[in-house]
């Protein structure tokens, strides 16, 4: 019952931070109906700058959220401005390719400027755990990164929900040529989203720097991982993207513990592929016709 | 002397070149160059009967060139099975792999089909790592020495130069390249096409869209498994990431693209740039050419910074390529070259 609890206290952890990579993906494809296969790699970049200013400044990676998150918006922003606005209209296949490249040329740039070596960033309590009782532990870093992206999370509700440009990007996500017709600004929103959604991957790359290897080729993982977790919540949702995060963690953590961690990543394409064969509109989302 | 002629006469004088290459081109390293830009023509080519032709965007053909390039190497290591017999157990197993994940992923369309040929391309990848008794794993197969290949008790090649390889390489390439050929003047080719332009359409004038789906896939991953069979007895080594990575489906894809999907020549205009400009980067060329003309010195923190990185970074210029190409020239330099062609001619009538 512990070793059940423990996996699964950690999979909900691990997977709020999967809810952030997929929350950035799903708004991107919400707004622009474009898949970011980029994504992991911006999430590869926010990993290396939580990293350079760990090492150069001091800066705490947690504490480093309130840097990297308005840098990598810029970022995002910059990336949307300059390539993916010219093939809003293309066929997707090309939207694809397209990011892809971008991919890696970030991936190799960073090898450039990096190496391919594997860096660890070691804080005073990245192996620091908290003890439940009944032989469950949590691990402090894991558990502070969960902190930090329900605060996240809910910050992004509120906004969506609640501002004015918040729903401007509803609206545009819902139907991009009536928004513009009500006066919205389309291509800004586009701008914005992309740069929300590069900032959240910045933002979890961030949050799991001190608990995983950080190295140029980590976003290829994670870009898949980020389109499992909007899949199976439904392309295009915020709630299910939320939902598909934690119960990817979760799904990982009990076969990591039960099956083996060698095949754990393999449960879950295999989900991923029986979501796509059977309910292809994920959990939340409604079937398009 | 009309223009198919003509045509034909450059084919074979360029053919009759290349099967005499070897008798006057000893540089190891030459001839090496050669066969890989014949595996990366054979790898294009394979892509886009596929993805070119019949439309359907597979980023997930490392499944196809890793399982036949696994299958041959497994079998030499272990069974001691001769390559030429392994190949087609190789291609015997892609067959099998492509009509099921042909039958789940053929479902899909558009970006779920790619995402789906990402997934299962993956879980075979994850799958080598973990199933060591059959692939030892992480760390590979290596396969040192290969059997000579005898026809009853003549020895035909010992495979101890990259001669014979070179001439297997050429003769995949032309393969593939026939292949390519007899799709797109065949009625297959027109069927794949029209799904490929609009698969409703081809639906509701009676062409049976999963079937030639699944014909297009097969071929493609034949063609794919030969290529990685090759690859496979050529370097003597393959491990999860060379032959099943991601990375892998990728830059077969890129070949095709870069070089312009659904034409002929595409891939093997695609190969010709790529193969040459990241080999060069691989090998240093690039930091050694800026040396030599004085733009960095060799020992100044630049020069010695970009022969550390460089080599790692080959895989860079295939993304700074794909980027362009898709903003500037989204029909591929063949679609490039095509539409510069027939400006010529406008402003020349």
């Amino acid at each position: 019952m512990a070793v059940f609890l423990q996996s699964l206290i950690s999979g909900v952890l691990i997977g709020g931070v999967y809810a952030l990579i997929g929350i950035g993906l799903t708004l991107i494809f919400g707004v622009m109906r474009v898949i970011n296969f980029a994504h992991g790699d911006i999430m590869m970049v926010g990993m290396y700058l939580t990293y350079l200013l760990f090492t150069l400044m001091g800066v705490d990676p947690f504490v480093s959220v309130l840097i990297s998150f308005p840098l990598m918006f810029f970022f995002g922003g910059f990336l949307q401005k300059v390539f993916i606005n010219r093939v809003l209209n293309a066929v997707a296949q090309n939207q694809i390719l397209l990011t892809i490249g971008l991919g890696l040329v970030m991936s190799n740039t960073v090898m450039l400027i990096f190496t391919s070596d594997y860096k660890i960033l070691t804080t005073s309590y990245s192996s620091s755990t908290i003890q439940v009782g009944g032989g469950v532990s949590i691990s402090t870093p894991l558990l502070v990164s969960f902190l930090i992206t329900a605060v996240i999370t809910a910050a992004l509700g509120w906004f969506l929900l609640k501002t004015d440009t918040g729903q401007a990007i509803r609206a545009t996500a819902q139907d991009r040529d009536a928004a513009q017709l009500m006066g919205i600004n389309v291509s800004r929103m586009s701008v914005i989203a992309f740069g929300l959604g590069a900032a959240l991957a910045g933002t979890a790359g961030a949050l799991i720097s001190p608990t995983y290897y950080i190295f140029p080729q980590v976003g290829g993982t994670f870009t898949l991982k980020a389109f499992v977790i909007t899949v199976l919540g439904g392309m295009g949702s915020v709630v299910g993207a939320t939902l598909g995060g934690i119960l990817i963690g979760i799904t990982e953590s009990m076969s990591a513990v039960y099956i083996s961690s060698g095949w754990k990543d393999v449960v879950v394409f295999v989900l991923f592929l029986l979501v796509l064969l059977f309910k292809p509109s994920g959990l939340m989302g409604k079937s398009r016709t | 002397m009309n223009k198919s002629m003509l045509k034909a006469a450059i084919g074979l004088i360029v053919l009759a070149g290349l099967l005499v290459v070897p008798r006057f081109v000893e540089s190891p390293y030459a001839l090496h160059m050669m066969i890989l830009l014949f595996l990366s023509v054979s790898q294009g080519q394979s892509w886009n009967i596929l993805g070119g032709y019949a439309g359907q965007y597979s980023v997930g053909h490392a499944a196809y060139f890793g399982v036949g390039a696994y299958t041959t190497m497994m079998l030499m290591y272990s069974r001691q099975v001769v390559p030429w017999v392994g190949v087609w157990a190789g291609v015997a197993a892609v067959i099998v792999v492509a009509l099921v994940i042909g039958s789940i992923c053929f479902r899909l369309r558009g970006p779920y089909f790619v995402l789906a040929s990402i997934a299962v391309a993956e879980i075979m990848r994850l799958s080598a790592i973990n199933l060591t008794t059959l692939t030892n794993g992480a760390e590979g197969i290596l396969v040192t020495e290969i059997p000579a290949f005898k026809i009853g008790e003549r020895v035909v090649t010992d495979f101890l130069t990259k001669v014979p390889f070179y001439y297997i390489g050429l003769f995949l390439a032309l393969l593939t390249l026939a292949i390519t050929y007899w799709v797109q003047h065949s009625k297959l080719g027109y069927y794949f096409q029209a799904i490929r332009e609009d698969q409703d359409a081809a639906h509701s004038l009676g062409i049976h869209i999963s079937v030639y789906k699944n014909i297009g896939l097969v071929i493609s991953a034949v063609l794919t498994s030969l290529a990685g069979s090759f690859y496979g007895i050529y370097v003597g080594f393959v491990d999860p990431p060379t032959v099943l990575g991601l990375d892998v489906s990728v830059q077969i894809m890129l070949i095709c693209i870069i070089g312009g999907m659904g034409t002929i020549w595409g891939p093997v205009l695609g190969s010709l740039l790529l193969v040459p400009l990241s080999e060069a980067l691989r090998s240093n060329m690039i930091t050694e050419g800026l040396v030599k003309i004085g733009l960095v010195s060799a020992d100044s923190k630049v020069g010695l910074f970009l022969k550390e990185n460089l080599a790692h970074a080959h895989v860079l210029i295939y993304g700074i390529l794909v980027v362009l190409v898709i903003l500037f020239m989204p029909d591929g330099l063949m679609g490039f070259v095509k539409k510069l062609a027939s400006r010529r001619k406008r402003e020349a009538a």
